[in-house]
C-alpha cells in the first residue's frame, strides 16, 4: 500500500494542471476531485476509472482481480469500439470466493493468468487489483512479476482498488500503470515525422474513427492511441511519437505530462468536439510536428483542409436553420463541451440559454462569455432538484446533458438527448456535429414530447401537477454530514471539522 | 450414403449433405432445363423495379397471398365467446377442419366446433336433413348450453334457410324447442372474417333480444349503467380481455363483455379437459339489452351489430383497435363518460409509465419507416401508434380493408407529419405489398405470420403483429390493448429492431465492431 500510497500523492501533484498548482500542499494532498459524500449518491470508484481507460486496448486480455461484483458490473460496458481484436470484450475475472479471503488469492490470480495465457496468448494481461485483494493484502505486483516471467507474456498490474477514491482518480492510476510497465518496453517498426500520440481517447461510438480519415488525409500517423482501439504494442511504443494531443478531459494528463518530461513529446489539450475546435486541434497537431522536424508545407495543407471542411459542415448545418432557429437549448455537461459546441448551436439558429460549467476550466469559462455574449447564463454544479427547476423555469425546448441528468429531464418533461459517452451515435469531428445538429432535430420533433408535456387528457383545467405538490413539499435535505468535507465549503453542507 | 438408418437426420439437416447437394445441383443441370442463372437473377431484380410494381398493380383477377380469411371463421370466433357454446357450421366439413386448426395453431389450444358435414346428395336436396342430424347429434353428444349456427358457402349457394331449418329440426325434436340456437348465414364470398364476426355477433344478439326467431317474447330494455364491451375478431382476445376487464373492476363499472374467448383459448392444464371455459352466460347476453351503452373496439368488425345495438336505444361508441397513448386515453375516457365514473389514479399511473417508456426509446423508434397490414381496425390502430412513437408508416395494406377504411387511414396521415408521404391500400394483397417493400423500402415490416415470407424475399424484418401467429408461441397471451398493451408493442417493435441490429453486426471479426451489450 505503501507504494500505491506514494503513488496516488504523485498523481495529486500535477504541474501541468494550473488548478492543481494553485492549491496549498496540504489541499493538493486530497486530491483534485470531488470528496465522497457518504449517504450522497455515488459515483465511480478507481477502479471503475481504471477499467473504462484502459478497457478500450483491445487485444489485451483485462483480467478482474476481485468477487464478481468489480467485472460483473463493468464488463464491457462503455461502448468503445475495436477495429481488430474482440478480446477486450470477453470479461476475465478470478471470480473471489471465501476460501480466497481466508488463504488469500495469490495462487488463484497467478492460475487465471495461466489459463488465460493458455487459451488466448494475448500479447499481454492486464491484472486489476479491487478492494479484497487489497485488503486481505494479495501481493499483486509479485504474482505479475512471476506470471509474467513463467508464462513469457507481459503481465501488469493496475493497482485500482475501488477504496483508494473516485473515478477521476482511477484514470489516472491507470495512466501509472502503463507509463510504469508498458510504455517504452517496445520499438516501432518504423517512425516518420508525422507520427502523434492521441492520450483520453477512447473511442466511444467510433468516433476516433470519424478524426482518422482527415488525419490520413493529412498524412499524419495516429502513432498510437491510449487507449481507443488500441493495441498492446501501440502504447509499448508510443514513446516514439513526435507530438501528442490530450483529449479535452484531465482524466490522462499525468500520462501526456511525463511522456513529455521522459521522452520530450510536447504535447496539447485539445477537442474533436465542435466545428472551430475541430480546427484548432488539427492546426495544433500540424504546428506541433512542424516543430519537431515535419515539412512546413504541413501546415498550408492542414489549412486547406480545414477551410474545405469547414465550408462543408456549415453547409450541412444549414438545412435545419429553418426548422431548429430560435429553438432554446440547456447545455448540461461542463468541460470542454460547455462552449465547443455552442457555435455549431448558434450556427443551426439555436439560443442557448444556460450551459453548465462544471468540470470547466477558466479558459473554457471565458470561451463561453466571449461566445454567448453578456447572455452567458452559466452555472456550476447543480443538484438534480436545482436542476428540476431550472428546467422547469427555464423554458428551454430540449437539453443536452449526459445520462445521468436524463430522467430529470423527463420528470421536467423536458426534450432530452444525450451528447455524454453512453451515447449511440459519434459527434466528434466536422461530421460529427453535423450529426448532433440532425439529432438534436431528431429529437426535437419525436411526438412523444408532446405526450410528456400534456398531462393525461382528463386531468381537470388547474388541477395541481404532481410534480408541483412535489416542489413544494416541505422538508428537502437541509444538512449533509461528510466524512471528507470538500473544499468548496458549501452552507447547505457540514462536515466534521465545520460540525 | 446420405441417410443412415442408425441416425436418421430430419429436414432441418438431410438436403444440406454433400450427396445431395450434388445430386440436386445434377438434376437441375441435366434433367430441369433450367433458365440460366443469369436470367434468373435479371428477373428476380426486375421483380423489385417500379415497373413490375405497376403490372403487379393492374392485376386484376388474380389475388396471390390474400391477407384474411372467410366469414365462418369470425362467426366460430365470435361463438366461441358465449358460455358452453358450440359454433356450428352448416355446409361442409372441411371448412371447419380449417377453422379449428386455425385457431388451434394461433391459441395453441383445442377450438370444439362441429360442421352438418353437407355431401353432394344435400348439394342437390338441400342441407336440412343434415341439419336435422346435426343438431341432434351435436346436442347428444357435447352437451353445449348453445349451439351458434353458421354457414359455408356450400350452404349458402344453394340457398338454404337457416330460420326455417332450425325451425323444423326442433319440431322434429333435435333440441329441446327452448333450446338456444341463434344463426347467421356467413357465406365465405361476402367480406371476410370480420363480418363473420360481425353478423355472427348481430345474430346472437337478435336471438336473445329479439324474441328468439319468435318463440319468445322480445325483451323490453329497461336501462341501467352497465356497458356492454365488443372486441371484435382480435388475436389477442386472451390476453387483451383480461386486461380490459383489469381496467373495468379498476374503474369500478359494472360491464358485460359479450363473446368472452380468454378462458376457453387458455384453459389450464391441471387434468381436466374443458370443452367449453368461461365466456359470456346466456344470461349475461340477454340482460345486455339494458345496459346504458356498447363499446366497440372495432369498427369495421361491428358495422352491423353496433347500428343494431343503437336501434335498441343504446349508445354506442366504436374505436380502431386502439393501441398507445392518445388511443386508449380515448377509450377509457368514453368508458368513464358512458358509465359516468372517474378514472382512478392507478390507471393515470399506467399512463404515465407507459409515456416514460416512450420517452426512454423513442430516438430508436424515431424516422423509422414502417410497412403495416392487417385487418383494417388493427392497422388503423398500429399506424396511430408507430406516429405517436415518431415511426414514419409508408404503406399501410388491408385486404379487407374498403374505400371509407382508406379514406379513414388518408385522415389519420394527414393529422401528422409523420404520416406525410403514407398511402393506405385497400383490398390488395400481400404480393403487392412484396411490391411495396421493394420500392417504397420501409425499414421494418409489421404484420402477421405469412409476413414472413416477404421478410425472406425482400430482406424487410418483420414485426408480427396480428392475426394469425403460427410461429411464434403465446403473443396472444399478452395484451396490446390499455397503456400495458400500448408497453407490450413498444417492446415487440423495439425488441425487433435492437435484434436487427444485432444480426447486422454480429459477424466475428467483420461487422461485430458494433455489436455492443448496451444499446
Amino acid at each position: 500500500m505503501t507504494s500505491l500510497n506514494q503513488t496516488i500523492q504523485d498523481v495529486f501533484n500535477e504541474p501541468s494542471c494550473g488548478k492543481n498548482q494553485a492549491k496549498s500542499e496540504k489541499e493538493r494532498k486530497k486530491g483534485c476531485t470531488k470528496q465522497l459524500q457518504p449517504g450522497g449518491a455515488a459515483g465511480g470508484c478507481a477502479f471503475d476509472g481504471a477499467k473504462i481507460a484502459l478497457q478500450p486496448i483491445t487485444d489485451v486480455a483485462h483480467l478482474v482481480h476481485g468477487p464478481i461484483a468489480c467485472e460483473g458490473n463493468s464488463w464491457d460496458n462503455r461502448g468503445a469500439k475495436s477495429s481488430g481484436s474482440k478480446l477486450y470484450r470477453t470479461g476475465f475475472t478470478t471470480d473471489m470466493t471465501e476460501n480466497d479471503i481466508v488463504f488469500g488469492g495469490e495462487k488463484h490470480l497467478f492460475k487465471a493468468i495461466r489459463e488465460i495465457v493458455e487459451k488466448y496468448a494475448p500479447p499481454a494481461v492486464f491484472v486489476y487489483e479491487t478492494c479484497v485483494p487489497a485488503m486481505i493484502g494479495d501481493d499483486i505486483d509479485a504474482v505479475c512479476k512471476r506470471a509474467a516471467e513463467k508464462f513469457a507474456t507481459p503481465c501488469i498490474p493496475i493497482h485500482s482498488p475501488g477504496f483508494v477514491g473516485p473515478k477521476n482518480l482511477g484514470n489516472k492510476l491507470a495512466g501509472e500503470a502503463m507509463l510504469k510497465h508498458v510504455i517504452g518496453t517496445k520499438e516501432p517498426e518504423y517512425t516518420t515525422p508525422y507520427d502523434i500520440n492521441v492520450i483520453g481517447e477512447y473511442n466511444l461510438s467510433g468516433e476516433l474513427w470519424q478524426i482518422r480519415p482527415l488525419l490520413d488525409e493529412l498524412g499524419i500517423r495516429i502513432l498510437s492511441c491510449i487507449s481507443g482501439d488500441a493495441r498492446y504494442e501501440e502504447v509499448a511504443w508510443s514513446h516514439r511519437a513526435k507530438a501528442a494531443m490530450m483529449v479535452c478531459s484531465k482524466a490522462m494528463i499525468n500520462v501526456a505530462r511525463k511522456m513529455e518530461e521522459r521522452y520530450g513529446i510536447p504535447f496539447f489539450e485539445g477537442s474533436f468536439y465542435g466545428i472551430e475546435d475541430m480546427s484548432d486541434t488539427l492546426r495544433e497537431i500540424a504546428r506541433l510536428l512542424v516543430e519537431r522536424g515535419a515539412d512546413g508545407e504541413l501546415m498550408a495543407r492542414t489549412e486547406a483542409v480545414i477551410t474545405r471542411e469547414e465550408a462543408r459542415a456549415w453547409a450541412a448545418i444549414e438545412p435545419y436553420k429553418q426548422r431548429l432557429s430560435g429553438k432554446k437549448v440547456l447545455l448540461v455537461t461542463g468541460g470542454v463541451k460547455s462552449w465547443s459546441v455552442v457555435a455549431a448551436l448558434q450556427e443551426a439558429g439555436m439560443t442557448i440559454v444556460g450551459t453548465s460549467v462544471k468540470k470547466s476550466t477558466r479558459e473554457d469559462k471565458e470561451k463561453v462569455k466571449k461566445l454567448m455574449g453578456d447572455d452567458a447564463h452559466m452555472f456550476d454544479n447543480l443538484a438534480p432538484r436545482e436542476m428540476y427547476r431550472k428546467l422547469k423555469d427555464a423554458e428551454a425546448d430540449i437539453m443536452l446533458s449526459g445520462g445521468r441528468s436524463q430522467f430529470i429531464a423527463l420528470k421536467a418533461s423536458m426534450p432530452w438527448m444525450d451528447i455524454n459517452q453512453e451515447r449511440h451515435v459519434a459527434f466528434a469531428g466536422y461530421h460529427g456535429m453535423v450529426a448532433m445538429v440532425a439529432e438534436i432535430d431528431r429529437t426535437l420533433a419525436n411526438p412523444v414530447w408532446q405526450e410528456v408535456r400534456r398531462p393525461a387528457p382528463w386531468e381537470r383545467a388547474g388541477d395541481v401537477a404532481w410534480q408541483d405538490r412535489a416542489l413544494d413539499a416541505p422538508g428537502h435535505v437541509a444538512s449533509v454530514r461528510s466524512a471528507n468535507p470538500p473544499d468548496t465549503g458549501r452552507a447547505t453542507v457540514r462536515g466534521k471539522e465545520a460540525a | 450414403m446420405p441417410q443412415d438408418a442408425n441416425k436418421v437426420k430430419d429436414h432441418f439437416e438431410l438436403f444440406r449433405g454433400e450427396e445431395y447437394v450434388d445430386m440436386l445441383a445434377r438434376k437441375k443441370a441435366e434433367f430441369e432445363n433450367p433458365h440460366p442463372a443469369e436470367e434468373v437473377a435479371r428477373v428476380r431484380e426486375w421483380a423489385k423495379t417500379e415497373e413490375y410494381k405497376d403490372l403487379n398493380f393492374s392485376r386484376e383477377a388474380l389475388t396471390i397471398n390474400p391477407a384474411k380469411a372467410c366469414q365462418p371463421l369470425g362467426a366460430v370466433f365470435a361463438a366461441v365467446g358465449f358460455e358452453s357454446t358450440l359454433p356450428f357450421v352448416h355446409g361442409s366439413q372441411g371448412c371447419v377442419a380449417y377453422y379449428r386448426s386455425h385457431f388451434s395453431r394461433h391459441f395453441k389450444e383445442p377450438t370444439s366446433c362441429v360442421s352438418s358435414s353437407m355431401t353432394e346428395d344435400a348439394a342437390v336436396f338441400g342441407g336440412l336433413t343434415n341439419m336435422i342430424d346435426g343438431l341432434a347429434n351435436a346436442y347428444a353428444m357435447y352437451k353445449p348450453k348453445m349451439i351458434a349456427v353458421s354457414t359455408t358457402c356450400m350452404a349458402e349457394v344453394i340457398g338454404d334457410d337457416l330460420n326455417a331449418f332450425i325451425k323444423t329440426a326442433k319440431e322434429k325434436d333435435s333440441v329441446p324447442e327452448d333450446f338456444d340456437v341463434p344463426f347467421a348465414h356467413t357465406p365465405a364470398f361476402v367480406g371476410s372474417h370480420i363480418t363473420g364476426y360481425d353478423n355472427a355477433m348481430k345474430g346472437i344478439l337478435e336471438h336473445f333480444w329479439d324474441g328468439k326467431a319468435k318463440t319468445a317474447p322480445k325483451l323490453e330494455r329497461v336501462a341501467n349503467g352497465s356497458i356492454n364491451f365488443l372486441n371484435g375478431f382480435d388475436g389477442y382476445a386472451v390476453g387483451n380481455l383480461r386486461e380490459v376487464k383489469r381496467i373495468f373492476d379498476m374503474m369500478k363499472i359494472d360491464y358485460t363483455i359479450l363473446g368472452d374467448q380468454s378462458d376457453v383459448w387458455d384453459t389450464p392444464t391441471d387434468g381436466e379437459f374443458r370443452m367449453y371455459d368461461g365466456g359470456t352466460t346466456l344470461e349475461d347476453a340477454a340482460n345486455a339489452i339494458h345496459a346504458k351503452g356498447t363499446i366497440s373496439m372495432q369498427e369495421y368488425c361491428t358495422e352491423k351489430t353496433l347500428p343494431f345495438i343503437a336501434a335498441h336505444g343504446q349508445e354506442t361508441a366504436a374505436f380502431n383497435h386502439p393501441i398507445g397513448v392518445e388511443a386508449t386515453d380515448s377509450f377509457v375516457m368514453e368508458v368513464a363518460r358512458m358509465a359516468g365514473v372517474e378514472i382512478p389514479d392507478e390507471l393515470a399511473k399506467e399512463r404515465g409509465r407507459l409515456v416514460d417508456a416512450i420517452a426512454d426509446s423513442n430516438a430508436h423508434i424515431h424516422g423509422k419507416k414502417f410497412a403495416i397490414y392487417g385487418d383494417p381496425d388493427l392497422a388503423y390502430g398500429l399506424a396511430k401508434f408507430v406516429m405517436e412513437l415518431g415511426g414514419e408508416p409508408v404503406v399501410v395494406l388491408s385486404t379487407n380493408g374498403g374505400k371509407a377504411w382508406a379514406a379513414k387511414m388518408q385522415e389519420l396521415f394527414d393529422s401528422s407529419p409523420f404520416g406525410a408521404g403514407c398511402q393506405a391500400y385497400p383490398g390488395k394483397d400481400l404480393w403487392h405489398m412484396r411490391s411495396l417493400l421493394f420500392t417504397e423500402k420501409p425499414d421494418f415490416l409489421i404484420g402477421n405470420t405469412y409476413g414472413k415470407y416477404l421478410e425472406r424475399d425482400t430482406g424487410v424484418p418483420l414485426i408480427r403483429i396480428g392475426f394469425p401467429i403460427f410461429d411464434r408461441h403465446h403473443k396472444h397471451r399478452y395484451p396490446v390493448w390499455g397503456y400495458q398493451g400500448g408497453l407490450n408493442v413498444l417492446v415487440t417493435i423495439l425488441d425487433r429492431i435492437f435484434e436487427h441490429m444485432d444480426a447486422t453486426t454480429n459477424v466475428p471479426s467483420k461487422t461485430d465492431y458494433s455489436y455492443d451489450i448496451i444499446r
